[in-house]
């Protein structure tokens, strides 16, 4: 899939950013634990189905491109 | 041009991460998955205006701050309370043996005022780097740098930790406790 590499790209910068000693809001601040476990419980939440309709009808209305 | 099929995968892909920061901008899930609903719909009429290979996220993210922003200007600012009041309000208990509790936490990042929180977010959460949240946020990258600074400050005062990383009880609370004080 292409859109992996924008993903893995991300990733890679959040990582890099972690490893780095000396981070203030990294593994070992308190702070930076809470931080990320608060935003990750944010993000696995499941996704009302609201946006899937959103993104249909938006589609229904200037129909998406058939790449194949 | 149509929107490439390609492109409205991403934008699904992102919505999880949208809501988040969403969530962390607004601190109400209903108002933040308004405002999701906002960007995924100017993201869908510009989209011509993104260029594939570049950061999608980041492009959504600032499309999605744009808009916070813009709907706070409109209801004139009755979000924000950067000191004081809800400061007072809550009281945080010293954490027990170092275990911050996440309600705590919430209660403490709400406190923060908006450029803080952001700020905070996008770099100690969302993954972005200092560069990116300070395009992100159409400002310097020491700008950023200090926001996340004072918010990291901000949060240990409120949190009532002494420094970062060295936490718990203090000598008193921990004979309570029945351990042997450091």
């Amino acid at each position: 899939m292409k859109d992996m590499t924008k993903t893995s790209a991300a990733a890679a910068s959040a990582a890099k950013r972690q490893g780095a000693s000396g981070d203030p809001l990294g593994p070992n601040s308190e702070i930076g634990r809470k931080l990320k476990q608060y935003y990750d419980d944010l993000v696995s939440e499941e996704v009302p189905d609201r946006f899937a309709q959103l993104l249909a009808q938006l589609e229904q209305a200037s129909p998406a491109q058939k790449k194949d | 041009m149509a929107v490439s099929q390609e492109f409205k995968s991403d934008l699904l892909g992102s919505i999880p991460s949208l809501r988040a920061f969403a969530v962390s901008l607004t601190q109400n899930a209903d108002k933040a998955d308004d405002l999701v609903q906002e960007t995924l719909v100017k993201a869908w009429d510009k989209h011509e205006s993104f260029q594939p290979g570049t950061n999608l996220k980041a492009w959504l993210f600032t499309i999605l701050r744009n808009e916070f922003y813009s709907q706070m200007r409109k209801r004139g600012r009755e979000v924000q309370d950067s000191d004081g009041i809800m400061t007072a309000k809550l009281a945080v208990h010293p954490a027990q043996h170092g275990q911050l509790d996440l309600k705590d936490f919430r209660g403490a990042l709400e406190q923060l005022p908006e450029d803080q929180r952001e700020a905070i977010i996008l770099i100690g959460a969302s993954g972005f780097s200092y560069e990116e949240a300070a395009e992100i946020c159409g400002c310097a990258v020491g700008t950023i740098k200090s926001r996340v600074s004072r918010a990291r400050t901000k949060l240990q005062e409120i949190l009532r930790l002494t420094s970062d990383g060295e936490y718990g009880p203090d000598a008193i609370s921990a004979q309570v406790m029945g351990k042997p004080a450091a």
